[in-house]
């Protein structure tokens, strides 16, 4: 096995090792870099006073150089010119240096994030009862980001600003001893009282990275039980209990920086106490006679620059202390004795893991009453499906996890074949076992990609790239090695196909749309398929079979008279009172089906089409009357009745600014006149309008003869020659509009009763008579769950992990709570399930006797023990 | 096909008589205008009342359920309000309203209905005076159908 060394088990404790670990050899380089500017720095200071003293000042000229002679301005000249190199010089040194330390930092910090992370899946089940997440995301993001700045200057500013130190001190001991004791009299009591205070601003600020990790932990909570808050009028106590906590933040915030502006008072006041004892040995040795007046002056020349490289010591030695207290905080928290080894995610070896499931003696618990489970012995015979039954708290759902080899047993062991499961890695039990838990989890993304989730192992495929793709892949490759990561394709195709027992994408699209019927979730995605938009350059045959369905739509209501009087369909020299003004005028929709209503009116092409033909004021008009009208019909109503949420095309906090349009709008003048924002809100309010709706009786048959003139126009002139919008046309599919719109081309009626249910249906049947369901289900596997499938019904999750879970294809499946009420609809789903898994191991775990029964096989649990077994 | 025909036709509703204008405006626009054809029903006996109708133009049959089928026991016909009783007390309908010729109907949904009235209590006033006024009138009915029953 790879990798059991104690390196692998353990974090660096302190955070000089871990940097002197993973980048020893670039600190070194830093280091030589760091020295090479020394000498550049030095002639640059010492250059001006040669153009001074020597260029400028002196005589005697020529000078000579490398054998060449210089009279005085060409000497100047020179001077000058090797002052602009070696300017150029150094702050290119400085900024080369800057660079490599920014990009040292950078991967070290990409290395300590993915380890962190990489711990957090070692982490074993039951760890993650002591640990929120609310805690670790924090510390992965935000609490290690200052390491990150840290190690480009680990070594070298300590080296760097020491030898300066060292430097001019040398120079003050060289001009005498005695004021050389005094420049450096203050160091040992601040060598002495620093560290201490120091040492409590680290326990501080120790203090204060947990609190912040309770207060981040806190605001998670409250984020995912807001409807508890709710519900349970509980704000008031969440925001004392939150505000509390910051309180706590801020008397600790308040006491680092008490102290840490004392350390600074008490450096500042020592580098300023010093020159009081120059003054006074100096000024007596110079008068004794013992000391040239020149070499105090030097002498206090040279301890001013003493106090740069001393302060910025200083604050790199509060920066260590900070930095490393911060590190260690972090890093204590991913080393839990019991952490897997790394092989346990990385292997990719896969063991046929066939044959009955065994349990010898096992003894597990997940810290607390009710999780723990004791001497189980019990054989599951394999291709047999076998009832675990106990309610919750008995000790079912450890045993199937103990089962699934998600936790590990305390003592004994537990088998599938010959195949001791604590032996085995993720690679072989997250592929040859199926378990589904009670509580499932739905990953943020598509349908497709919850449901081939558990296909998704290791990249399969090689991409091909050429010229700059190849090129930017293989920095990000050499990125990944010089930071520890892994070089995990993610462009990869990644389905393991093999493993669904289907040889093309096609097939599993199908595999998944036969047991999504068998868990039956077909129905629920083929409506979701219906309200999804789908892009056309994709598939063209799909888009073909709609316009076809929607032929055919159109010849059924031809033929029939009832439907004919349920739909208004799109007519290029009709207008539509079943559609908005929008849709009537322009007869088009914008392209990016982003765009809104409200943003259209602001579209340039839009604007400048309605100014050229006046229909920006007639547009404006419209709306101002609409705005007159729902401000008599709703001035008297009161916001809270909710009449003129559902009503009005206006809310209750608009209304006081469309009186004011109104207003401006009757009195006629220009001044001050409606803002460019104004206009576009009542144009915005007329596109709106559906006249058999709203029956505002604006619409006369004047204006929409003028409307219909108008859209023509504007085919002609706009949507003709330009990609923003797009007609509608009865040969075209239309991408911005949900599929369901494409089939229907018109607007169902809005004054007749349940038109659009009634049309859905004779939608449904065409679309089941024309073999087009499937497609529309497969369009329904690009719907976007939400965060965490939160736009799904806890049962449709529930459906989709059953799914992900099947077409894994894995010998043995596991499935707790899953399928257990007694209605019909959850029997039928037991069946169905039965079937699709005969011939291979189940074990399925119930609270309900009942359902138990179902099974040959049966074990009862009870406090943790097994009661009784039937077989 | 506006507000102000429909305010028309409100108007001449007995139960919309004492009620301003500008409110009947905002009833006809809060309901959803609906055509039915001949035959289509507005409601079914038994479900639950959603809306209450508002007859603009066209006549409506009500049925009652009996042994032996459907059977006709009154016309509605314009300017009268039907399923009113559904939307005020959580009663299943008591008849089947069929379109007996092509109507035109203002349907009011329940929730909105109560809204207004919440709103505006001077219609509640009068619908209560309506319906106080027809319970009067059933009330004599009744006392006129038991005397004759006895007497007869």
């Amino acid at each position: 096995m790879l990798g059991r060394t104690k390196s692998d088990k353990l974090m660096e404790k302190s955070l000089f090792s871990f940097i002197w670990k993973y980048s020893s050899r670039q600190q070194i380089y830093i280091l030589m870099v760091t020295v090479l500017t020394y000498p550049v720095i030095y002639i640059l200071l010492e250059l001006p006073k040669l153009i001074i003293n020597d260029a400028v000042e002196g005589d005697n000229f020529p000078r000579t150089f490398f054998g060449f002679d210089f009279d005085q301005i060409p000497y100047l000249i020179l001077l000058c010119c090797t002052f602009l190199f070696l300017v150029v010089v150094s702050n290119g040194l400085k900024f080369y240096l800057n660079v490599y330390k920014g990009r040292l930092g950078e991967r070290m910090l990409r290395r300590l994030r993915f380890e962190l992370f990489q711990r957090v899946l070692r982490f074993r089940l039951p760890h993650f009862r002591k640990v929120s997440s609310g805690e670790i995301i924090p510390m992965i993001t935000s609490e290690v980001e200052d390491v990150g700045g840290f190690v480009g200057e680990a070594f070298s500013l300590p080296a760097y600003q020491g030898g300066m130190l060292v430097v001019q001190l040398g120079f003050i001991f060289m001009q005498d001893p005695l004021l050389g004791l005094a420049a450096v009299a203050s160091y040992p009591v601040q060598g002495y009282i620093i560290p201490i205070l120091q040492r409590k601003v680290a326990q501080l600020s120790r203090k204060r990275v947990k609190n912040i990790r309770v207060i981040a932990d806190k605001v998670g909570e409250g984020i995912t039980g807001v409807a508890e808050i709710h519900a349970n009028d509980a704000s008031a106590w969440h925001s004392a209990d939150l505000s509390d906590r910051l309180y706590e933040n801020f008397k600790i915030r308040y006491e680092i920086y008490n102290r840490k502006y004392f350390i600074k008072f008490l450096n500042n006041f020592m580098n300023q106490l010093t020159p009081f004892f120059f003054y006074m040995i100096g000024g007596y040795l110079v008068i004794q006679g013992d000391l040239s007046m020149g070499a105090l002056l030097a002498v206090i020349a040279a301890y001013k620059d003493l106090a740069g490289p001393w302060k910025e010591l200083l604050a790199y030695y509060q920066m260590t202390v900070d930095v490393g207290i911060k590190y260690q905080t972090v890093v204590e928290n991913f080393d839990p004795v019991d952490i897997h080894d790394t092989d346990r995610l990385t292997n990719d070896e896969t063991v046929d893991l066939k044959g009955d499931v065994k349990f010898e003696n096992v003894t597990f618990s997940g810290g607390a009453a009710g999780q723990e489970v004791t001497d189980i012995t019990l054989k599951v015979p394999e291709g047999t499906a076998c009832a675990v039954m106990g309610p919750d708290g008995s000790g079912r759902a450890e045993v199937l996890q103990l089962a699934a080899g998600l936790v590990s047993p305390l003592t004994g062991k537990v088998y599938i074949g010959d195949h001791d499961l604590d032996k085995l890695t993720d690679s072989t039990l997250g592929r040859e076992i199926a378990y589904v838990g009670g509580a499932v989890h739905v990953w943020t993304g598509t349908i497709r990609e919850n449901l081939y989730y558990g296909l998704r192992h290791r990249p399969l495929t090689k991409v091909e790239r050429t010229g700059e793709d190849l090129k930017v892949y293989k920095r990000s490759l050499s990125e990944a090695a010089e930071t520890k990561n892994p070089s995990y394709d993610l462009a990869a195709d990644w389905h393991d196909l093999k493993k669904a027992g289907v040889t093309d994408i096609d097939a599993l699209d199908l595999k998944a749309l036969e047991l999504l019927g068998a868990v039956q979730l077909d129905a629920d995605i083929y409506r979701l398929g219906l309200q999804s938009r789908f892009d056309p350059s994709m598939n063209d045959t799909f888009a073909e079979r709609i316009l076809n369905v929607r032929k055919e739509l159109v010849a059924r209501i031809a033929a029939d008279p009832t439907l004919a009087g349920l739909v208004e369909l799109w007519d290029p020299s009709t207008f539509n009172a079943s559609a908005s003004l929008a849709d009537n005028l322009f007869f088009a929709v914008p392209s990016d089906a982003e765009i809104t209503m409200d943003q259209v009116p602001d579209l340039p092409v839009v604007k400048s089409f309605l100014s050229s033909n006046g229909f920006d004021k007639k547009l404006q008009d419209i709306g101002v009357q609409i705005a007159e009208t729902m401000l008599e019909l709703f001035s008297n109503v009161s916001g809270s009745s909710g009449l003129l949420g559902s009503y009005s095309f206006i809310t209750q906090e608009e209304l006081p600014d469309f009186e004011r349009m109104v207003r401006i709008a009757r009195s006629g003048q220009t001044r001050p006149g409606l803002s460019d924002n104004d206009k576009s809100r009542l144009t915005g309010l007329a596109f709106k309008l559906v006249p058999a709706r709203h029956r505002l009786g604006v619409m006369t048959d004047e204006l929409k003869a003028e409307i219909i003139a108008a859209r023509a126009k504007f085919l002609e002139t706009v949507v003709k020659d330009n990609d923003e919008f797009l007609a509608f046309d009865p040969e075209v599919y239309l991408p911005p509009l949900t599929i369901e719109d494409n089939l229907l081309f018109g607007r169902p009626r809005v004054d007749r009763r349940d038109a659009r249910r009634r049309i859905d249906a004779v939608i449904r049947s065409i679309v089941e008579e024309t073999g087009l369901r499937q497609p529309i289900i497969f369009a329904g596997f690009g719907f976007h769950v939400g965060v965490s499938g939160s736009r799904l019904s806890a049962g449709q999750r529930r459906r989709i992990a059953l799914v992900r879970g099947l077409l894994k294809n894995a010998p043995t499946t596991i499935l707790d709570d899953v399928a257990t009420g007694m209605t019909e609809e959850d029997k039928a789903l037991r069946e169905n399930l039965r079937s699709i898994l005969s011939g291979r191991t189940l074990l399925f775990g119930t609270s309900n006797a009942d359902i138990a029964a179902e099974f040959e096989h049966r074990y009862t649990l009870d406090q943790g023990r097994l009661s009784e077994s039937e077989t | 096909m506006t507000l102000e025909t429909e305010v028309e036709a409100l108007r001449k509703v007995p139960l919309f008589h004492g009620i301003d204008d500008t409110k009947l405006r905002l009833l006809a626009f809060i309901s959803d205008r609906t055509e039915f054809q001949t035959g289509e029903r507005l409601c079914t006996q038994g479900e639950e009342g959603d809306s209450a109708f508002i007859i603009l133009s066209g006549d409506a049959d009500v049925l009652v359920n009996t042994p032996a089928g459907e059977k006709k026991v009154a016309q509605v016909s314009e300017n009268s309000i039907v399923g009113e009783i559904a939307i005020l007390c959580d009663v299943p309908r008591t008849a089947t309203l069929v379109a007996a010729n092509s109507m035109d109907v203002l349907m009011v949904s329940k929730d909105d209905f109560l809204k207004l009235l919440n709103e505006f209590p001077d219609i509640s006033l009068e619908v209560m005076r309506t319906l106080a006024m027809r319970l009067e009138r059933t009330t004599r009915d009744l006392a006129e159908a038991r005397q004759g029953n006895s007497g007869g």
